[in-house]
Protein backbone atom coordinates (compact mmCIF):
# COMPACT_ATOMS: atom_id res chain seq x y z
CA UNK A 1 0.00 0.00 0.00
CA UNK A 2 2.46 2.68 1.29
CA UNK A 3 4.77 1.11 -1.61
CA UNK A 4 2.93 1.57 -4.16
CA UNK A 5 2.19 4.93 -3.04
CA UNK A 6 5.56 6.54 -2.76
CA UNK A 7 7.38 5.30 -5.90
CA UNK A 8 4.93 7.20 -8.47
CA UNK A 9 5.54 10.02 -5.96
CA UNK A 10 8.85 10.21 -6.36
CA UNK A 11 8.95 9.91 -9.96
CA UNK A 12 6.04 12.56 -10.76
CA UNK A 13 8.71 14.73 -8.66
CA UNK A 14 11.57 13.91 -10.29
CA UNK A 15 10.18 12.91 -14.07
CA UNK A 16 14.27 12.07 -14.48
CA UNK A 17 14.85 9.42 -11.89
CA UNK A 18 15.31 6.22 -13.58
CA UNK A 19 12.74 3.38 -12.68
CA UNK A 20 15.44 0.91 -11.32
CA UNK A 21 17.08 3.66 -9.03
CA UNK A 22 13.83 4.70 -7.60
CA UNK A 23 13.05 1.04 -6.59
CA UNK A 24 16.21 0.42 -5.12
CA UNK A 25 15.87 3.45 -3.03
CA UNK A 26 12.61 2.74 -2.12
CA UNK A 27 13.65 -1.17 -0.61
CA UNK A 28 16.18 0.56 1.20
CA UNK A 29 13.94 2.92 2.67
CA UNK A 30 11.49 0.34 3.76
CA UNK A 31 14.04 -2.44 4.92
CA UNK A 32 15.59 0.71 7.37
CA UNK A 33 11.95 1.44 8.26
CA UNK A 34 11.13 -1.74 9.42
CA UNK A 35 14.05 -2.12 11.31
CA UNK A 36 13.17 0.92 13.68
CA UNK A 37 9.52 -0.95 14.01
CA UNK A 38 10.91 -3.67 15.31
CA UNK A 39 13.76 -3.01 17.45
CA UNK A 40 13.12 -1.52 20.61
CA UNK A 41 16.05 -0.40 22.28
CA UNK A 42 16.81 1.63 25.82
CA UNK A 43 18.74 4.53 24.23
CA UNK A 44 17.51 5.56 21.16
CA UNK A 45 17.86 3.88 18.00
CA UNK A 46 20.65 6.14 16.34
CA UNK A 47 22.56 7.09 19.68
CA UNK A 48 26.27 6.28 19.78
CA UNK A 49 25.37 3.87 23.05
CA UNK A 50 23.86 1.85 20.98
CA UNK A 51 26.30 1.53 18.23
CA UNK A 52 29.05 1.10 20.50
CA UNK A 53 26.91 -1.92 22.39
CA UNK A 54 26.44 -3.02 18.96
CA UNK A 55 30.11 -2.93 17.83
CA UNK A 56 31.02 -4.94 21.12
CA UNK A 57 28.69 -7.28 20.11
CA UNK A 58 29.77 -7.64 16.78
CA UNK A 59 33.70 -7.70 18.35
CA UNK A 60 33.16 -10.55 20.76
CA UNK A 61 30.96 -12.56 18.84
CA UNK A 62 33.16 -12.24 15.23
CA UNK A 63 36.31 -13.16 16.91
CA UNK A 64 37.42 -16.00 18.32
CA UNK A 65 40.21 -14.30 20.70
CA UNK A 66 39.35 -11.40 22.23
CA UNK A 67 42.34 -10.13 24.55
CA UNK A 68 41.95 -7.47 27.54
CA UNK A 69 44.82 -4.72 27.90
CA UNK A 70 45.20 -2.19 30.66
CA UNK A 71 46.75 1.06 29.36
CA UNK A 72 48.71 3.85 30.54
CA UNK A 73 47.85 7.25 29.68
CA UNK A 74 49.30 6.57 26.20
CA UNK A 75 50.51 9.58 24.41
CA UNK A 76 49.12 10.35 21.00
CA UNK A 77 52.44 8.68 19.02
CA UNK A 78 52.48 5.68 21.59
CA UNK A 79 49.06 4.72 20.41
CA UNK A 80 49.83 5.22 16.67
CA UNK A 81 52.47 2.75 17.20
CA UNK A 82 50.97 0.17 19.07
CA UNK A 83 48.04 0.59 17.13
CA UNK A 84 50.31 0.10 13.76
CA UNK A 85 52.58 -2.97 15.70
CA UNK A 86 49.70 -4.91 16.92
CA UNK A 87 47.92 -4.65 13.30
CA UNK A 88 51.17 -6.17 11.82
CA UNK A 89 50.46 -9.37 14.12
CA UNK A 90 46.49 -9.75 12.50
CA UNK A 91 44.66 -8.01 15.19
CA UNK A 92 43.00 -4.55 16.03
CA UNK A 93 43.00 -2.46 19.04
CA UNK A 94 39.72 -0.93 20.56
CA UNK A 95 39.42 1.09 23.15
CA UNK A 96 36.10 0.26 25.37
CA UNK A 97 33.92 2.40 27.17
CA UNK A 98 33.82 0.23 30.33
CA UNK A 99 30.26 0.92 31.36
CA UNK A 100 28.83 0.16 27.77
CA UNK A 101 30.99 -3.11 27.48
CA UNK A 102 29.55 -4.02 31.15
CA UNK A 103 26.13 -3.61 29.79
CA UNK A 104 26.94 -5.74 26.64
CA UNK A 105 28.44 -8.54 28.87
CA UNK A 106 25.59 -8.30 31.52
CA UNK A 107 22.67 -9.23 28.35
CA UNK A 108 25.16 -10.97 26.41
CA UNK A 109 22.92 -14.12 26.60
CA UNK A 110 20.36 -12.04 25.57
CA UNK A 111 19.27 -11.93 21.17
CA UNK A 112 19.40 -7.85 21.31
CA UNK A 113 21.43 -6.42 24.32
CA UNK A 114 20.38 -2.85 23.86
CA UNK A 115 17.07 -3.81 24.85
CA UNK A 116 14.81 -3.15 27.60
CA UNK A 117 15.86 -6.16 30.58
CA UNK A 118 14.81 -6.39 33.83
CA UNK A 119 17.41 -6.30 36.42
CA UNK A 120 17.07 -9.82 37.63
CA UNK A 121 17.22 -11.44 33.81
CA UNK A 122 20.90 -9.73 33.75
CA UNK A 123 23.57 -11.70 34.10
CA UNK A 124 25.71 -9.88 37.05
CA UNK A 125 28.16 -12.32 37.28
CA UNK A 126 29.92 -12.63 33.96
CA UNK A 127 33.38 -13.74 33.88
CA UNK A 128 35.19 -10.83 32.10
CA UNK A 129 33.15 -7.96 34.43
CA UNK A 130 35.98 -7.83 37.04
CA UNK A 131 38.35 -6.88 33.79
CA UNK A 132 36.23 -3.28 33.36
CA UNK A 133 37.62 -1.41 35.93
CA UNK A 134 40.37 1.46 35.00
CA UNK A 135 41.08 1.80 31.43
CA UNK A 136 40.89 -1.23 29.25
CA UNK A 137 41.58 -2.08 25.19
CA UNK A 138 40.14 -5.36 23.64
CA UNK A 139 42.60 -6.76 21.09
CA UNK A 140 40.91 -8.81 18.39
CA UNK A 141 41.82 -11.75 16.44
CA UNK A 142 39.18 -13.22 14.07
CA UNK A 143 41.15 -16.64 14.15
CA UNK A 144 42.15 -18.80 17.25
CA UNK A 145 46.02 -18.59 16.11
CA UNK A 146 48.46 -19.02 19.20
CA UNK A 147 51.31 -18.07 16.96
CA UNK A 148 49.56 -14.58 16.85
CA UNK A 149 49.14 -14.42 20.15
CA UNK A 150 52.40 -15.16 21.07
CA UNK A 151 54.36 -12.61 18.95
CA UNK A 152 51.37 -9.84 20.66
CA UNK A 153 52.74 -10.94 23.79
CA UNK A 154 55.81 -10.38 22.72
CA UNK A 155 55.47 -6.90 21.39
CA UNK A 156 53.29 -6.00 24.84
CA UNK A 157 56.54 -7.23 26.76
CA UNK A 158 58.79 -4.58 25.63
CA UNK A 159 56.00 -1.84 25.87
CA UNK A 160 56.17 -2.94 29.83
CA UNK A 161 53.78 -0.99 31.56
CA UNK A 162 52.23 1.47 28.92
CA UNK A 163 50.35 -1.49 27.58
CA UNK A 164 49.97 -4.97 29.42
CA UNK A 165 47.47 -7.77 29.06
CA UNK A 166 45.34 -8.56 32.01
CA UNK A 167 43.08 -11.16 30.39
CA UNK A 168 41.55 -13.02 27.39
CA UNK A 169 38.59 -14.81 25.89
CA UNK A 170 39.66 -17.27 23.91
CA UNK A 171 36.03 -18.86 21.75
CA UNK A 172 34.21 -19.20 24.52
CA UNK A 173 37.23 -19.24 27.99
CA UNK A 174 37.87 -17.21 30.06
CA UNK A 175 41.61 -17.14 30.49
CA UNK A 176 43.74 -15.15 33.15
CA UNK A 177 47.22 -14.29 32.11
CA UNK A 178 49.19 -17.85 33.62
CA UNK A 179 46.63 -19.79 30.95
CA UNK A 180 47.14 -17.29 28.27
CA UNK A 181 50.99 -17.86 28.35
CA UNK A 182 50.36 -22.12 28.07
CA UNK A 183 47.69 -21.20 25.45
CA UNK A 184 50.25 -19.50 23.19
CA UNK A 185 52.59 -22.04 22.94
CA UNK A 186 50.00 -24.65 21.72
CA UNK A 187 50.08 -25.54 17.73
CA UNK A 188 47.00 -24.07 15.86
CA UNK A 189 43.44 -25.45 15.37
CA UNK A 190 44.35 -26.88 11.85
CA UNK A 191 47.42 -28.50 13.26
CA UNK A 192 46.08 -29.94 16.33
CA UNK A 193 42.96 -31.72 14.04
CA UNK A 194 45.20 -33.12 11.41
CA UNK A 195 47.61 -34.61 14.51
CA UNK A 196 44.25 -36.13 15.55
CA UNK A 197 43.01 -37.53 12.70
CA UNK A 198 46.87 -39.19 11.86
CA UNK A 199 46.46 -40.43 15.57
CA UNK A 200 42.68 -42.13 14.63
CA UNK A 201 44.17 -43.30 11.32
CA UNK A 202 47.07 -44.98 13.08
CA UNK A 203 44.87 -46.71 15.69
CA UNK A 204 41.67 -47.54 13.27
CA UNK A 205 43.96 -51.08 12.38
CA UNK A 206 43.95 -51.70 16.49
CA UNK A 207 40.14 -51.65 16.98
CA UNK A 208 39.33 -47.97 18.17
CA UNK A 209 37.08 -47.54 15.87
CA UNK A 210 35.60 -51.22 16.53
CA UNK A 211 35.51 -49.89 20.12
CA UNK A 212 33.39 -46.85 19.43
CA UNK A 213 31.40 -48.41 17.53
CA UNK A 214 30.65 -51.39 20.18
CA UNK A 215 28.34 -49.03 22.23
CA UNK A 216 25.80 -48.54 19.05
CA UNK A 217 26.34 -51.95 17.62
CA UNK A 218 25.29 -53.70 21.33
CA UNK A 219 22.27 -52.11 21.84
CA UNK A 220 21.33 -52.48 18.28
CA UNK A 221 21.83 -56.42 18.91
CA UNK A 222 20.20 -55.96 22.22
CA UNK A 223 16.92 -54.39 20.59
CA UNK A 224 16.74 -56.37 18.06
CA UNK A 225 16.91 -59.45 20.15
CA UNK A 226 13.99 -57.83 21.84
CA UNK A 227 12.02 -57.37 18.67
CA UNK A 228 12.12 -61.25 17.87
CA UNK A 229 11.23 -62.27 20.85
CA UNK A 230 8.01 -60.21 20.70
CA UNK A 231 7.09 -61.56 17.59
CA UNK A 232 6.04 -64.97 18.01
CA UNK A 233 4.07 -64.06 20.75
CA UNK A 234 1.96 -61.14 18.82
CA UNK A 235 1.81 -64.01 16.16
CA UNK A 236 0.42 -66.62 18.12
CA UNK A 237 -2.01 -63.97 19.55
CA UNK A 238 -2.99 -62.74 16.65
CA UNK A 239 -3.88 -66.75 15.45
CA UNK A 240 -6.15 -66.89 18.52
CA UNK A 241 -7.52 -63.90 18.06
CA UNK A 242 -8.75 -64.92 14.58
CA UNK A 243 -10.14 -68.27 15.96
CA UNK A 244 -12.34 -66.87 18.39
CA UNK A 245 -13.72 -64.68 16.02
CA UNK A 246 -14.76 -67.16 13.57
CA UNK A 247 -15.97 -69.37 16.49
CA UNK A 248 -18.33 -66.13 17.69
CA UNK A 249 -19.48 -65.94 13.92
CA UNK A 250 -20.72 -69.64 13.65
CA UNK B 1 46.98 12.65 44.48
CA UNK B 2 50.56 14.14 44.37
CA UNK B 3 52.68 12.13 42.09
CA UNK B 4 55.70 14.42 41.33
CA UNK B 5 57.94 13.62 44.41
CA UNK B 6 57.46 9.79 43.14
CA UNK B 7 61.14 8.30 41.99
CA UNK B 8 59.72 4.95 41.70
CA UNK B 9 55.84 3.17 42.17
CA UNK B 10 55.41 -0.93 41.90
CA UNK B 11 52.18 -2.04 41.70
CA UNK B 12 51.20 -6.16 41.80
CA UNK B 13 48.02 -6.91 41.19
CA UNK B 14 44.92 -9.71 40.51
CA UNK B 15 43.08 -8.13 37.57
CA UNK B 16 40.30 -10.58 38.66
CA UNK B 17 40.43 -9.63 42.42
CA UNK B 18 38.85 -6.91 44.37
CA UNK B 19 42.37 -4.97 44.36
CA UNK B 20 42.61 -4.81 40.50
CA UNK B 21 40.31 -1.43 40.60
CA UNK B 22 42.68 0.82 43.12
CA UNK B 23 45.94 -0.69 41.37
CA UNK B 24 45.01 -0.09 37.75
CA UNK B 25 43.49 3.88 38.87
CA UNK B 26 46.80 4.22 40.47
CA UNK B 27 49.10 2.81 37.33
CA UNK B 28 46.51 5.22 35.63
CA UNK B 29 46.82 8.44 38.06
CA UNK B 30 50.82 8.75 37.04
CA UNK B 31 50.96 11.48 34.30
CA UNK B 32 52.52 10.15 31.06
CA UNK B 33 55.21 12.90 31.30
CA UNK B 34 56.44 11.98 34.44
CA UNK B 35 57.81 8.50 32.48
CA UNK B 36 60.50 10.78 30.96
CA UNK B 37 61.19 12.57 33.97
CA UNK B 38 62.61 9.92 35.81
CA UNK B 39 60.19 8.24 37.40
CA UNK B 40 60.10 4.04 37.09
CA UNK B 41 56.99 2.31 37.03
CA UNK B 42 56.83 -1.23 37.60
CA UNK B 43 54.10 -3.85 37.36
CA UNK B 44 53.47 -7.47 37.88
CA UNK B 45 50.38 -9.70 37.53
CA UNK B 46 49.56 -12.29 39.81
CA UNK B 47 47.51 -14.96 39.32
CA UNK B 48 48.61 -17.33 42.46
CA UNK B 49 47.88 -15.11 45.51
CA UNK B 50 49.71 -17.56 47.47
CA UNK B 51 53.08 -16.48 45.98
CA UNK B 52 53.31 -13.15 45.95
CA UNK B 53 50.48 -10.23 47.85
CA UNK B 54 48.95 -7.34 46.15
CA UNK B 55 50.61 -4.56 46.38
CA UNK B 56 51.57 -0.70 45.80
CA UNK B 57 54.83 0.28 46.77
CA UNK B 58 56.42 3.83 46.45
CA UNK B 59 59.41 5.59 46.59
CA UNK B 60 60.01 9.13 46.87
CA UNK B 61 62.66 11.15 45.74
CA UNK B 62 64.89 11.02 49.33
CA UNK B 63 64.34 7.50 49.53
CA UNK B 64 61.57 7.00 51.60
CA UNK B 65 59.66 3.78 50.90
CA UNK B 66 55.88 3.23 51.81
CA UNK B 67 53.68 -0.09 51.03
CA UNK B 68 50.35 -0.32 51.00
CA UNK B 69 47.65 -3.43 50.45
CA UNK B 70 45.46 -2.34 47.84
CA UNK B 71 42.53 -4.86 49.14
CA UNK B 72 41.28 -3.06 51.91
CA UNK B 73 41.06 0.23 50.88
CA UNK B 74 39.33 2.74 48.39
CA UNK B 75 41.28 4.69 46.13
CA UNK B 76 40.67 8.10 47.71
CA UNK B 77 41.95 6.74 51.16
CA UNK B 78 45.21 5.46 49.28
CA UNK B 79 45.52 9.04 47.50
CA UNK B 80 45.53 10.50 51.17
CA UNK B 81 47.75 7.63 52.32
CA UNK B 82 50.44 8.61 49.84
CA UNK B 83 49.84 12.35 49.73
CA UNK B 84 50.70 12.62 53.46
CA UNK B 85 54.71 12.15 53.02
CA UNK B 86 54.07 14.28 49.66
CA UNK B 87 53.14 17.29 51.05
CA UNK B 88 55.60 17.29 53.77
CA UNK B 89 58.21 17.16 50.65
CA UNK B 90 56.18 19.66 49.21
CA UNK B 91 56.60 22.19 52.13
CA UNK B 92 60.26 21.66 52.48
CA UNK B 93 60.80 22.26 48.90
CA UNK B 94 58.66 25.59 49.49
CA UNK B 95 60.77 26.25 52.42
CA UNK B 96 64.34 25.99 50.25
CA UNK B 97 62.89 27.59 47.22
CA UNK B 98 62.61 30.73 49.62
Amino acid sequence: MLRSGFIPKRVSRNGFFALTDTIGVSNRFYALASEQVSRKTVKPLDSRKTFLVDTYKHLMENSSVVLFAHYNNLSKTEDHHFRFKIKQTGGTLTKVRNNLFEVYLKNSHLPDPCGFVKRKEQNRSHPLLPLLKGPTAAITYEDANPQQVAKLLKLLKSAQDKLLVIGAKVENQVLNVEKLNDFKSLPTKLEMQSQLATVLQMLSGLGLVRTLESGSNALYLTLKSHHDNQKPKEDAENSSADDKSVESKQ
Amino acid sequence: MITKYFSKVVVKFNPFGKEAKIARLMLAAIPPAQRNMGTQIQSEIISDYNKVKPLVKVTYKDKKEMEVDPSSMSFQELANHFDRYSKRLDLKHMLEMH
